[in-house]
């Protein structure tokens, strides 16, 4: 599987500030740490960045690239600093996302094709969040069409199928999953990629990595190619790259019905099988879901 | 080929809760079906209705409100004695404006004093209300807890950010909490787990999901109820089963559709008819999506709702 890093994001406490005074020295840190943490691409988050924003992700390009040779992920909602961005990277770029919304498909939409970069596809629609399995699967036609037509192969489209928090709407996350394992057969040759924190979002800091990780267990039954997560959850990345294969399968048996045995799980599985119980919605989140 | 009604399969049932002491005490709860699907079975229990009362006379209620209970809104025991005697009252709720910090501030000692007058004086179930503000009712709930030992009340809000000590007092001198939680059905969740492990027993629980008036968003206080029903009926969900109360009588008389008089907006018609029907539709969406207790005001509202139960039940 593919990691993309997450950490260097505008919103962190860290990064935010070295951005804003173009410090580079936490940022070529940070960039550092999370490649030898051994992810593949970093995220260079930059948020909608509306005033020189072209600026900014040119010179975030650099200072990085200036560090790493790791590939990079150009995450902003600003076309122009994702434009900058392409210019800058030393090698090919995923750009962080192509959506169903006008401004997305009119102005970045071409880059992609222009500068041979792959995209995330992200099932956002002109009305907003998909609602179900369905829904997700008309965007993901619509927005490949639109990559073909203008040349773009799906081996280039990284589809994102959008992941919510657990405390939002359970649902949400069982159609995230109904989406994944319709992919191949809908987009063929598509790549598939997801936000995987935000499944946590809004639970307690210190549990965070629990759901993480057994949603990117559960999201490995349906081959995910790639995922955006937090470089620094070893734990996670050695369940990404295959040296936790009892796990896995503990979670993708429970997926197929098999409830185990409880009593006969270590610890860790027992906190694995939990986590699975409240992300398939059998079991109703609360913030205490590990110690029921 | 003869019609037959779809049926839900349901696997839980909601607790039975016991409210107030000896022969008076009220037990709501104990549904193995959803609201007044009397063709599916299981509803032990008709939702109660409480009247709730006020510590201190309101001064921002409008005139259809104040007219039934004229004479008494000075005087809580009186108030409480009218609501029995006149609107034959099933479960009285008193709440404790008197000691909201941003108002009149009373203190616990005050505001206790007022309670044990009217738990003394009637003979039926007391819920008692603070105003949500945590320090507050921390001070003032343990107090009337203490004070009421014995009394069986119902004692709330109890809100994640002040459930420790007011639950342990409630424990302790034998009431029943009120979980208060912000219409959110996981945080519902979670309150009523840390509540089990402070130890209170689930037979002395009763949920707040947190409620508000037609036209103030009670589509999603329906939404959290009914997911919350579903989860306990039909997903074993032993921590959401639990019965439901709704505190709405004072979302709805609050409102500016509810306070404006006729004579400022004549398109909006007769100030009184709308403040009941407004109070009692509110009322009957709540009991529609689970409510086991409603908190309600003015008789004719009641009326009103005690007919439409009594319709609902009655094969």
């Amino acid at each position: 599987m593919i990691l993309v890093g997450e950490n260097i994001n505008i919103i962190s406490k860290t990064i935010g500030p070295a951005l804003k005074e173009r410090d580079s020295e936490p940022i070529q840190k940070m960039a550092k740490d999370e490649a030898s943490a051994g992810v593949d691409y970093l995220d260079l988050n930059i948020g909608p960045a509306r005033k020189a924003g072209d600026e900014l992700m040119a010179w975030l390009v650099d200072t990085v690239q200036a560090v790493t040779d790791k590939l990079l992920s150009l995450d902003t909602t600003n076309p122009v600093a994702t434009e900058a961005g392409l210019k800058a990277c030393n090698s090919r770029a995923l750009i962080n996302s192509v959506s169903l919304q006008p401004e997305r498909l009119e102005k970045v939409l071409p880059m992609v094709k222009q500068y041979d970069a792959d995209m995330i596809g992200l099932l956002w629609g002109i009305e907003g969040m998909p609602r179900d399995a369905n829904e997700r699967c008309m965007l993901a036609v619509d927005l490949v069409y639109r990559a073909n037509q203008l040349g773009i192969p799906n081996e280039n489209i990284w589809i994102d199928p959008i992941v919510t928090p657990i405390s939002v709407e359970i649902n949400q996350l069982k159609a995230c999953l109904d989406f994944m394992s319709m992919l191949t057969e809908i987009a063929p040759g598509c790549k598939s990629i997801v936000g995987l924190s935000n499944v946590s979002n809004g639970t307690p800091s210190h549990l965070r990595s629990y759901l993480n990780r057994t949603f990117l267990a559960m999201l490995m039954k349906h081959d995910l190619h790639s995922a955006i997560v937090d470089s620094f959850d070893e734990e996670l990345i050695r369940l990404a790259r295959g040296e936790m294969p009892e796990i896995v399968s503990l979670v993708h048996n429970m997926m197929d019905g098999n409830m185990p045995d409880m009593s006969s799980l270590n610890l860790k599985q027992v906190e694995y099988a939990k986590t699975v119980r409240v992300l398939n919605g059998e079991t109703l989140y609360s913030d205490s879901w590990l110690e029921i | 080929m003869v019609f037959e009604i779809p049926k839900i399969e349901y696997s839980g049932q909601i607790k039975k809760v016991t409210l107030g002491s000896d022969n008076s005490a009220v037990t709501v709860g104990g549904e193995t079906s959803y609201p007044f699907h009397l063709f599916e079975g299981g509803v032990p229990n008709l939702p109660r209705i409480a009247m709730e009362i006020y510590d201190t006379p309101p001064d921002d209620w409008p005139e259809a409100a104040l007219a039934p209970f004229e004479g008494v809104i000075d005087d809580p025991v009186n108030w409480a004695k009218k609501c029995i005697d006149e609107y034959n009252a099933e479960m009285i709720c008193l709440q404790l404006l008197s000691t909201d910090p941003n108002g009149l501030d009373r203190s616990a000692e005050e505001a206790t004093a007022v309670v044990k007058k009217v738990v003394d004086a009637i003979e039926i179930p007391l819920i008692v209300w603070g105003t949500a503000n945590h320090e507050k009712d921390t001070e003032v709930l343990r107090k009337v807890c203490e004070v009421c030992q014995g009394k069986r009340l119902v004692i709330g809000p109890v809100e994640e950010g002040d459930y420790k000590k007011i639950a342990a007092a409630a424990l302790g001198y034998d009431h029943t909490v009120i979980a208060s939680s912000p219409i959110d059905i996981n945080l519902a969740k979670q309150l009523n787990i840390l509540l089990g492990n402070l130890g209170i027993p689930e037979e002395h629980i009763i949920m707040d999901p947190t409620v508000s008036s037609i036209g103030y968003g009670i589509e999603y206080c329906y939404s959290v109820m009914e997911r919350i029903r579903m989860a306990a009926l039909t997903q074993q969900d032993d921590k959401l089963q639990l019965p439901i109360i709704c505190n709405i009588a004072k979302e709805t008389w609050k409102t500016k559709e509810v306070k404006t008089p006729e004579t400022e907006e004549p398109k909006l018609g007769d100030a009184k008819k709308r403040g009941i029907l407004m109070e009692a539709m509110s009322a009957l969406v709540l009991l529609l999506a689970g409510g086991d207790v409603v908190v309600m005001r003015h008789p004719e509202a009641i009326k009103l709702i005690r007919e439409i139960i009594t319709e609902l039940t009655t094969s």
